[in-house]
C-alpha cells in the first residue's frame, strides 16, 4: 500500500501556477487595504508576504482565492485572467489560521472531506488521505477528533486537509502562528520540506519576520496596503530598500542613529555621539539622515583599541541568551543593542566601548527613509 | 518585602493534575519565569498564588505566612494580561490614575505619580488620549504602567508581550528587566517563550505536565539542562539531540552513531560524562552554534552529513543536515555559503557537549558535579 500511494505522490500531473497581480486597488470604504499592488508569484515558489496585521497581506491572499473582488487591476493563475472567475473555479488550496477543522469529524474524515464533497471514487479518496498522512507523519492520528488532538497534530490535519486535493497552489494565512514557540520553529521546517516535496507554489502569509526568513524562497514585505520591497531573505537583510524594511527584519531590530550626511564629501555625522563615517558609494542625499547598524554589526571592548571606530558607552541591561548574548548600551540618551556571541560579563553601569563594523552599516535618508548608501569607512584624521 | 513559598502544590482539573508537587521558592525582589508549552499548567501555578484558584492539596505562603485564607484582593498583587484590560473609553492619564484613587490618594500624589509612570512607559505625550486609540504597543505599555503605579509587592505578569510584533517585543524584554529593578518587586512572568524567559528572569522554573523539571538562573539551565525536555525547550534554534551508543573499542571509548559516523572521546569532561552513564543507550547533546561545518572527512570527532535545508533568518543561517535518521541543525552566520544536497563533515566541540540517558531523559552528570 505504501509503495503504491507513494507512486501517486510522482505521476500528479499538474498546471504551471504562476499566480500575478497587476496594479490590483481594493478598499473597504473608506479604507485602502490594497495600493496599486503588482507582484508575481513564481510556479514552484514558496513566497512569503509579511508585514503588521492590518498591512493588506490577507487581502491579498481572499483577492487570489476570489473571496474578495478587486476594484481595479487583473489577477491571473497560470497566465490566465481569472478576476471575473468565482472561487470554486480557481482552483487554489487555501489554509486558515484558525484551521477550521470539523469538531466532530476525525481526522480522516476531515482529510478526506475536500474529495468527498467533490464526489471523488472512494478509492482514490482513501489513497490520497493515506498518501497525505504519510507526507505529514499523521497516519496514527487518522481515527481521533480534533479536540483529542495537540495543536501541532491539529495544524497538520489542516494542512492535510488542503493537499488531499491538487490544486494549482496552496494559499496559507498564518498557518503557524497560533502555535508555541517551540512548535513554530519544528512546523516551519516542516512546511519546507512539505513545499519541496510536493514542488507546488506555496503563498504564505505571517508577520513573524523570523518564520518569513526562514520559510520563504522569496518575501514580500508590505505596509499600509503597499509593496515595500520583494526579494530573498539575504537581499532584504543585507540590501533593505529603506528604514522600513530594515526594521521589520531582524530581532533585535537594527539601531539607527540620527546625524547629518553631506554627499559631496561622503561624510556622515552622528548629531548626538562622536561619530563620523565616510562612504563613497551614495548618490544621493544631504542633510538630516540616519545610520542604521545591525545588533550584531557591533561589538563591546573595554579597552579603546587603535584603529576600529568606536564610541564611549555605559552598559544599561544585559540579556544573555545561551548561544548569544544581547547587550543593551547607553550612548547620552540613546539606547543601542548589540549582539554578541556566547555569554560575556558585564555589570550595569559599567563603561566600555561600543565598535561599529561600518563596512555592514546603511545611511537612510530621514525624509524619504530611502537606503543611500551601505558600507562606511572610519575618517582617516591625521 | 514579599517572598513566595509554594509548597507542595498540586491541582486537579477532574482527573487532570495540572500541577503536580510543585515546591518552588521565589525570594523578596527576584524576577523568576515560569516557562512552558501550553497546558504545562504555569497559568495554573500563577492563579493559585493570586487566589484566583484554590490548590487542592499544599500551600501558599507569602513572607512566611500561609495566604490560603486571604482573598485574591488582598494579597497585594499587580497583574499584566496578555489581552491589556484597561478602561478603552478613558483617558491614558485616567487608567493611570484609577488604582490609585481607588486607593483615596491626595490628588497632588496622583498627579506626580501618574507623570512618573508616564515618563517611564513613554507615554507622556498620550496622556490625555482616549486608550481605545492608543496602538498595540502603547496599549500594552499602558496595562504595565496602570498595574506597577500602585506598586504592589508582588507582579504577575502573563504572556504581556505576546500581542507585539518582533521589533518592540525586544524593546520591551530590557523596558520591563529595567522597571522591575527600579521599582523593587517581584515579579512573576508566565510565558512558554524561552527567549523572553532567558533575557529578563533572575532565575526560570521549566514546568512540564504540571511537574517542575528544573529551577536555575537562565544560564545554568542553558549550560546544564537537568533533563531532555528542558535541554530541547531551552535555546534557538533548539540543541540537536541525537542517540548513540557508547561502546569501547581498542581500549578508546567512542560513541556510535550507526551510519553518520563515530566519534572518538578525547575531551576529559565529556570521558568523565560517560564513565558515568548508566547504559550504552544514550543521547548525545550539542547546541547549534557548539558545531563546525567542513568539506573535508576524517577528523576524529566528526560526523558526516548531507544539507537538506538552509535557513537564512537574518544575524543568523541555520543549516539542517541529514544522515538516515539523524538530523542536526548547525547555527552559522549571516551570508554563510551552503546549498542543499551537499555533503559535510560536523565538527563537535566536546568540552561542551552532554550525555543524556536515553531511558530516562536525565542528563549524565559527571563527577565533579
Amino acid at each position: 500500500m505504501t509503495l503504491k500511494t507513494a507512486g501517486v505522490c510522482k505521476t500528479r500531473v499538474r498546471d504551471l501556477a504562476k499566480l500575478e497581480l497587476i496594479s490590483v486597488n481594493k478598499r473597504f470604504g473608506r479604507t485602502t487595504a490594497i495600493d496599486n499592488v503588482s507582484l508575481v508569484v513564481e510556479d514552484n515558489e514558496l513566497f512569503c508576504l509579511f508585514g503588521p496585521p492590518g498591512c493588506g497581506k490577507s487581502t491579498i491572499l481572499r483577492l487570489f482565492l476570489g473571496l474578495e473582488a478587486p476594484d481595479s487591476g487583473q489577477i491571473r493563475i497560470g497566465g490566465r485572467d481569472v478576476t471575473q472567475l468565482p472561487p470554486a473555479d480557481r482552483d487554489l488550496a487555501m489554509v486558515f489560521q484558525n484551521l477550521a477543522l470539523f469538531p466532530h469529524m476525525s481526522a480522516r474524515e476531515n482529510l478526506a472531506f475536500p474529495l468527498v464533497s467533490r464526489r471523488a471514487d472512494p478509492k482514490h479518496v482513501s489513497a490520497m488521505v493515506a498518501q497525505v498522512a504519510e507526507t505529514l507523519h499523521i497516519g496514527h492520528l487518522l481515527d481521533k477528533f480534533p479536540a483529542h488532538l495537540s495543536g501541532g497534530e491539529r495544524q497538520r490535519v489542516a494542512i492535510g486537509r488542503a493537499l488531499v486535493r491538487n490544486p494549482k497552489a496552496y494559499l496559507m494565512d498564518e498557518p503557524i502562528s497560533a502555535l508555541d514557540a517551540r512548535l513554530r520553529e519544528e512546523m516551519r521546517v516542516e512546511l519546507n520540506r512539505l513545499q519541496r516535496q510536493l514542488n507546488h507554489t506555496f503563498v504564505h502569509v505571517t508577520h513573524d519576520q523570523e518564520e518569513a526568513m526562514a520559510v520563504a524562497d522569496r518575501l514580500c514585505v508590505m505596509r499600509d496596503g503597499r509593496v515595500e520591497q520583494i526579494g530573498t531573505s539575504l537581499e532584504l537583510y543585507n540590501a533593505p530598500q529603506n528604514r522600513y524594511v530594515a526594521r521589520q527584519l531582524g530581532s533585535p531590530p537594527i539601531n539607527f542613529i540620527s546625524g547629518n550626511f553631506d554627499v559631496s564629501s561622503g561624510v556622515f555625522e552622528a548629531s548626538e555621539m562622536a561619530l563620523a563615517a565616510v562612504t563613497g558609494k551614495a548618490n544621493a542625499g544631504r542633510g538630516a539622515a540616519w545610520l542604521g547598524v545591525r545588533p550584531e554589526d557591533l561589538s563591546i571592548v573595554r579597552d579603546k583599541s587603535a584603529g576600529a571606530v568606536s564610541v564611549p558607552a555605559a552598559i544599561y541591561e544585559v540579556e544573555p541568551l545561551g548561544a548569544i548574548t544581547i547587550v543593551d548600551v547607553k550612548i547620552g540618551e540613546q539606547i543601542l543593542k548589540a549582539q554578541l556571541p556566547g555569554q560575556p560579563k558585564f555589570s550595569e553601569g559599567e563603561y566600555v566601548n561600543l565598535c561599529f563594523d561600518l563596512r555592514k552599516c546603511h545611511l537612510f535618508d530621514s525624509d524619504t527613509e530611502r537606503r543611500l548608501a551601505t558600507g562606511l569607512d572610519a575618517i582617516n584624521r591625521n | 518585602m514579599a517572598a513566595i513559598d509554594l509548597i507542595n502544590l498540586t491541582k486537579l482539573f477532574g482527573f487532570v493534575k495540572a500541577v503536580n508537587d510543585l515546591t518552588l521558592t521565589i525570594n523578596d525582589k527576584e524576577f523568576v519565569a515560569l516557562l512552558g508549552p501550553s497546558g504545562c499548567g504555569k497559568t495554573t501555578t500563577m492563579n493559585i498564588i493570586s487566589g484566583i484558584e484554590q490548590p487542592t492539596a499544599g500551600s501558599v505562603c507569602f513572607n512566611g505566612k500561609d495566604v490560603a485564607h486571604v482573598p485574591p484582593g488582598r494579597r497585594g498583587i499587580g497583574f499584566v494580561f496578555q489581552n491589556y484590560a484597561i478602561f478603552t473609553h478613558m483617558t491614558v492619564r485616567a487608567n493611570l490614575a484609577f488604582g490609585l484613587e481607588i486607593r483615596r490618594e491626595e490628588s497632588v500624589t496622583i498627579a506626580r505619580k501618574v507623570a512618573e509612570m508616564a515618563a517611564l512607559m513613554r507615554l507622556s505625550d498620550r496622556l490625555d488620549r482616549a486608550a481605545g486609540r492608543l496602538n498595540v504597543n502603547e496599549m500594552q505599555r499602558l496595562a504595565i504602567g496602570r498595574s506597577a503605579i500602585v506598586r504592589p509587592e508582588i507582579f504577575l505578569l502573563d504572556e504581556p508581550l505576546s500581542n507585539l510584533d518582533a521589533a518592540f517585543r525586544a524593546e520591551m524584554r530590557t523596558e520591563l528587566k529595567h522597571l522591575q529593578r527600579e521599582i523593587q518587586q517581584t515579579m512573576i512572568y508566565v510565558t512558554h517563550d524561552q527567549i523572553e524567559a532567558m533575557s529578563m528572569a533572575d532565575r526560570i522554573a521549566v514546568i512540564n505536565l504540571g511537574v517542575l523539571q528544573q529551577y536555575a538562573s537562565p544560564i545554568e539551565i542553558y549550560n546544564n539542562p537537568a533533563n531532555l525536555f528542558v535541554a530541547k525547550f531551552i535555546g534557538s534554534p533548539s540543541m540537536n539531540l541525537l542517540n548513540c551508543r557508547l561502546v569501547t573499542d581498542g581500549g578508546a571509548t567512542k560513541l556510535d552513531f550507526g551510519m553518520a559516523g563515530r566519534i572518538i572521546i578525547t575531551d576529559p569532561k565529556l570521558l568523565a560524562q560517560s564513565r558515568m552513564a548508566q547504559r550504552q543507550d544514550l543521547v548525545f547533546g550539542t547546541r547549534p552554534e557548539q558545531l563546525e561545518l567542513r568539506s573535508d572527512d576524517g577528523h576524529a570527532s566528526s560526523l558526516r552529513m548531507t544539507t537538506t535545508f538552509v535557513e537564512r533568518i537574518g544575524a543568523r543561517t541555520i543549516v539542517h543536515l541529514e544522515h538516515g535518521d539523524l538530523a542536526l541543525k548547525v547555527a552559522e552566520k549571516n551570508g554563510y555559503g551552503a546549498e542543499r544536497g551537499e555533503a559535510r563533515s560536523i565538527i563537535v566541540s566536546q568540552a561542551e557537549a552532554l550525555l543524556f540517558d536515553a531511558e530516562n531523559g536525565r542528563r549524565v552528570q559527571d563527577e565533579g558535579a
